[in-house]
């Protein structure tokens, strides 16, 4: 037993403490949740300094699985990629708890939802830790299961209900991919644990590239469902549903940062296979570019920030398929920490309304500065870390792919409207006044930002740019060992490069701020109207999945069951017994025919009895016959009555006899 | 007195049952005939888990052995022991009663006494079912167990309980025909009814399709394979709910139980060449159940096709020949009962509240019953197959041993997962979440004590083998290699 074990096991512990006295302890959840996840964040510190300095961690927990080849120890490997997460993960989780104990006061299943935030992030450490590929797919699916439960936390709600189904549901889709690829990796490598498929992989020995290539995608699929890529990421605007703590916690700490670390943990596995890493880079390259201009569209700031969270997980998922593993991981630490900043500091204006970017009742925060920067980084972090220093020359000249190019634009093009939706965004939330329409007059009033501003957040900007890279270099050096692929070049010195996509985010913040003072005209061109509608419907995923996909889908399983299961082989069955119940009521005929005759006989007894009675002893035997008579009633009403209760009799009966029998042969034969 | 106790364990396990009934002859008050039931299942399952203790799991052959004869003249004995195959099924066996009592504690309120008697028959039938060495013994008992389930379904049954009582009874005399003609085929070659010894005799070619064939239909159907599952909608759901717990927990083990324990030991090379068949089949069975459960709109049977799905898996495993199919597949059926019993039991606490199975007369259950949509929902996900709960481990096992045969099969079998999640969560959606539908569903109260304590075990059951299977796969190990072993022999 590590020390490190504590990381995931108090967040559990707290968990099933709650799970299990939720009752008793309503409304005292945070009390326990957040000094578990407190604690964790400090051990994940301990570990973080204690990997720096010592290199990776193995420990080993108990065997889980031992069957015939499968082998499977439960366990941790903690190297740099982990520590870095897992910072990430409990710290993101902690300021989070912190900030839902005020949030969630009052709410009628506080300790429901402590007791699930706290098991997700524990999920997700474990997840992040795991040293085996099955244990990583078994928390996967578990951390499904709490977005699942906390998404349908407001279950009165049909919206929140239908929401938590279609994303779990949609995730299990993209679930079964991982799966195959778990079950794969294991023919392939003839292990699961972590560690010893990457010695193999980077040890550089004989695989077929084309089984790398299936067990790659198909682990690729599991992370195109947690991290919401296209065609899968219709899941992530839904799961909006759930209170924005969780909404912080999925799109900053937990669920969605899975996909990424899968493949980055998976690094040395992936660069084996150039198909693979091509079809990666594309779909993260279009994700990025798609959501990036979904957001821009949207009038729901929840869904703007959905679709921004998508779009930048594209960038990292496209990073991952460029083979800049490290750049993947830089950017998905800084989008974590900072989404966590904009979810929590818009958090209360969207809990107070379900509010539109172009709706007016607004005030100003104070949080608009912060907002503003957090909105800026945002927009400048992938520009800067994907062309800056040692990637730069991945661009240019990498092997991995022959759209090189096409990467590029969609890259630049992604910063580009990427700047322009958070500006939009941010400007809006917190707007004094409505930027036109509502009144009918087309002018705009002033905005927040006055020249002074700009300039302030020119200064900002430059500043955390500088510091941004100085981390950067830092990061790159520790990360390196951890991740596969090409080395890092050692010289980092910044290229000129990185002014093309700092530019091109400067220029998506003049087009919106422009975009923003001009005046509602109706004269937009057609087709950029029909781009527009066609992005504004999120390109109709939704409602192509549920005409194409679901409702096909259950209209043929009720099909199935009324015409084959009920109209084939159930009739068949029913015609046999139909028929054999035929057959005995023939026999019962015969039988009840039997039976009038005895019983005409024993009446006709009684009758001549009594006609004999009448002439011999009218007294004395008809009285005899009447209470035979009447005996025989009442033992048959008795028999009626006492019926329900001769059935145990019956089968001790039976039972009887099968001792009896039993002892008759034993006697008998023996 | 301890070496009395200490040789004839399973003898004593078989006895209680019967003990039992005979106790309650004497019992009159409602009250005592509950506890008194209560009791000697619980008892049982103590014994149950002294013989899990004192098993030893690295001894290949049978254990706890008693033979007594009992018709010599035909080479009959009154046989019985364990093996680690058969130990989980008889933990299974003994598991389950107590919670089926706690089940009917309020709900059955005409002739309890005989209820209660058929309980404790039925533990009692299938006991011997899964430790009998002799064939003979162990077809008797199999007709046994039949007869306690057609009164339980025929007498407390809901209102299609007549039809569905005769549709069980006409499949289930099928298959104990043709299993009965299986097992005359070979015992009569063999000359002996013991089942350890049938397994080494050489049958004739021509006879050997023949007996095969009546022996896997008649497992067939009990499980139930594809073409032969319909009975098992009707039966689980007009039964009442002691009787789906038994019926889906334990009766339906038999099948795959008798695939191990005969058609595969004795029959190994037509084993081998039916098996693509049946993994073709037990694929559709998968995805076919699946299918069968999204467009239900009862609950029993929206479990009990779900049941057809699960079984699919049993086979699936059973017939890839090695070690993980074949203790997935054990597994899936151990952890099956825990789930889809959990599942009945669950479905019958609403009906005692409402009389009704329908889903759309629920909804919204989430604001009045917190603990019982908690435990829905864990039995819910873990019914799928959600990682952490038992059904995982079993399916896993299976996936990963059907993939040395063939690959497709993995892939399908994991649609019929997503399928499981989809008509699971649809459910769940339903009935737990959003509004109330029914007057009845907005009166309802949570679950009681005693409903907690009918369900809890289960529930902490699943979720312990979901995160540590090792025991229960330690126990059957070196039975299951013996078996694939002699498998691998014929091939």
């Amino acid at each position: 037993m590590s020390i490190y074990t504590l990381i995931p096991l108090l967040p559990l512990t707290a968990s099933f403490i709650l799970i299990l006295f939720g009752e008793r302890l309503q409304g005292k959840g945070h009390r326990l949740v957040i000094p578990a996840v407190a604690l964790s964040f400090l051990v994940s510190i301990v570990a973080f300094l204690d990997v720096s300095s010592n290199g990776p961690i193995r420990v080993d927990l108990y065997g889980f699985l031992d069957v015939g080849r499968l082998s499977v120890d439960l366990g941790f490997y903690i190297d740099q990629l982990t520590v870095l997460i897992l910072l990430l993960v409990t710290g993101v989780s902690t300021v989070v708890q912190v900030y839902a104990s005020r949030y969630m006061i009052g709410d009628l299943r506080h300790s429901r939802f402590f007791a699930l935030t706290s098991l997700f992030t524990a999920a997700m450490t474990l997840l992040v830790m795991s040293s085996n590929l099955l244990l990583t797919f078994i928390f996967w699916e578990l951390m499904g299961l709490c977005s699942y439960l906390l998404i349908s936390h407001y279950a009165e709600r049909p919206s929140a209900a239908r929401a938590a189904t279609k994303v779990f549901l949609v995730n299990s889709v993209a679930d079964v991919g991982l799966a195959i690829g778990v079950v794969l990796t294991f023919l392939t490598f003839d292990t699961l644990d972590i560690p010893e498929i990457l010695a193999i992989a980077k040890s550089g020995a004989d695989i077929p590239t084309l089984s790398i290539t299936l067990l790659t995608l198909c682990l690729f699929c599991g992370a195109v469902g947690k991290s919401a890529q296209m065609p899968a990421h219709v899941w992530l605007p839904f799961a909006m549903e759930a209170p924005t703590p969780v909404s912080a916690l999925i799109h900053a700490a937990t669920m969605v940062n899975a996909g990424p670390f899968l493949l980055v943990r998976l690094s040395p596995v992936l660069v084996l296979s150039p198909t693979a890493m091509m079809v990666i880079a594309t779909v993260g390259g279009v994700t990025a570019l798609f959501a990036a201009l979904v957001s821009s569209t949207q009038t729901d700031v929840k869904r703007t920030l959905a679709y921004s969270t998508i779009s930048q997980l594209g960038f990292m998922t496209m990073l991952c398929g460029v083979g800049a593993f490290v750049a993947a991981i830089f950017h998905l630490i800084a989008h974590g920490f900072f989404k966590a900043f904009l979810f929590l500091s818009t958090g209360n204006v969207l809990a107070a309304t379900h509010r539109h970017i172009e709706e007016e009742d607004t005030k100003p925060s104070r949080a608009i500065g912060g907002l503003f920067i957090g909105a800026l980084i945002l927009s400048v972090i992938p520009a800067l870390v994907i062309f800056s220093g040692p990637y730069g020359y991945l661009w240019l000249s990498q092997s991995f792919s022959a759209a090189n190019i096409a990467l590029w634009i969609i890259g630049l093009a992604t910063i580009f409207f990427t700047a322009i939706y958070l500006f939009r965004s941010m400007t809006t939330i917190f707007h004094r006044s409505p930027p036109g329409a509502k009144d009918g007059s087309p002018t705009v009033i002033a905005t927040p930002f006055s020249a002074k501003h700009v300039i302030s957040v020119i200064v900002i900007a430059t500043v955390m740019v500088a510091v941004l890279i100085v981390v950067w270099r830092w990061f790159a050096g520790f990360l390196s060992p951890a991740v596969g692929g090409l080395p890092i070049q050692a010289n980092m010195e910044l290229s000129a490069w990185i002014l093309v996509p700092l530019a091109t985010a400067v220029g998506g913040w003049v087009v919106a701020y422009l975009g923003f003072l001009r005046p509602k005209t109706l004269e937009t061109p057609r087709w950029r109207k029909k781009l527009y509608v066609f992005f504004l419907n999120k390109g109709y995923f939704d409602e192509i999945y549920d005409v194409f996909l679901v409702r096909p889908t259950i209209r043929f399983a009720d099909w199935m069951w009324r015409r084959i299961d009920q109209g084939i082989i159930d009739r068949f069955v029913v015609m046999l017994s139909s028929v054999s119940i035929g057959i005995a009521h023939r026999l019962g005929y015969l039988d009840s025919a039997v039976d009038d005759r005895v019983t005409s006989v024993g009446t006709g007894s009684v009758s001549i009895a009594r006609w004999l009675g009448r002439f011999v002893d009218t007294a004395g035997i008809s009285r005899t016959v009447d209470s035979i008579g009447k005996g025989v009633d009442a033992s048959g009403q008795a028999a009626r009555r006492y019926e329900p209760h001769t059935l145990q009799h019956n089968l001790l009966v039976v039972v009887f006899w099968l001792i009896a029998a039993l002892g008759f042969f034993y006697w008998v034969e023996g | 007195m301890s070496s009395l106790f200490a040789d004839h364990m399973l003898t004593w396990m078989i006895l209680v049952p019967f003990i039992g009934m005979v106790a309650l002859l004497f019992v009159h008050d409602r009250k005592w005939v509950l506890v008194t039931t209560l009791a000697t299942t619980l008892v049982n399952a103590v014994l149950a888990l002294q013989l899990w203790m004192s098993f030893d799991n690295l001894e290949i052959g049978l254990q706890f052995v008693e033979r007594v004869e009992w018709m010599p003249t035909f080479g009959i004995q009154y046989a019985v022991g364990v093996d680690g195959i058969s130990l989980l099924l008889v933990l299974l066996t003994t598991f389950l009663p107590p919670l089926c009592v706690l089940g009917s504690w309020d709900s059955i309120t005409t002739r309890l006494k005989a209820f209660m008697m058929l309980i404790l028959l039925v533990e009692g039938a299938m006991l011997v079912v899964f430790t009998a060495l002799d064939a003979f013994l162990f077809f008797m008992m199999w007709e046994v167990t039949m007869i306690p389930m057609y009164f339980m379904i025929v007498l407390w049954g809901g209102p299609n309980r007549v039809a569905a009582g005769l549709k069980y009874v006409l499949y289930s005399l099928t298959g104990s025909l043709l299993l009965l003609i299986g097992i005359l085929g070979i015992s009569l070659q063999a000359g002996t009814f013991d089942i350890p010894s049938l397994a080494g005799h050489d049958y004739t070619p021509d006879s050997e399709f023949w007996i095969f064939l009546a022996l896997f239909l008649g497992f067939a159907i009990k499980l139930p394979m594809l073409p032969f599952h319909t009975w098992l909608p009707d039966a689980h759901s007009e039964a009442p709910t002691a009787g789906s717990v038994l019926l889906a927990g334990v009766l339906l083990k038999m099948g795959g139980y008798g695939f191990i324990r005969f058609c595969l030991p004795i029959f190994p090379e037509m084993s081998h060449a039916v098996a693509p068949t049946v993994l073709w089949m037990s694929v559709a069975a998968i995805l076919y159940g699946g299918y069968m459960a999204l467009a239900q709109v009862d609950l029993k049977r929206l479990v009990a096709y779900s049941s057809v799905s699960h079984m699919g898996f049993v086979t699936l495993g059973i017939f890839s020949f090695n070690n993980e199919g074949v203790e997935g597949a054990i597994l899936q059926m151990v952890t099956h009962g825990l789930t889809t019993g959990a599942m009945f039991l669950i479905v019958g606490q609403l009906y005692d509240r409402t009389k009704s199975r329908s889903i759309a007369d629920y909804g919204g259950l989430q604001q009045r019953m917190p603990r019982f949509v908690a435990i829905l929902s864990l039995f819910a996900v873990a019914s799928f197959g959600l990682p952490t709960t038992s059904n995982f481990i079993g399916e896993f096992l299976i996936l990963v041993g059907v993939s040395y045969e063939n690959f497709v099969f993995v892939v399908l079998a994991m649609g019929g997962i997503v399928l499981g999640a989809a008509y699971m969560l649809w459910m769940l959606q339903r009935v737990a979440f959003g509004e109330a539908r029914t007057e009845a569903a907005k009166k309802m109260t949570d679950l009681n004590t005693r409903e907690m304590w009918t369900i809890m075990p289960l529930a902490i059951a699943v979720v312990a083998i979901g995160v540590y299977p090792g025991p229960l796969l330690e126990v059957m190990d070196s039975s299951v290699t013996f078996v694939v072993e002699r498998l691998a022999l014929a091939q």
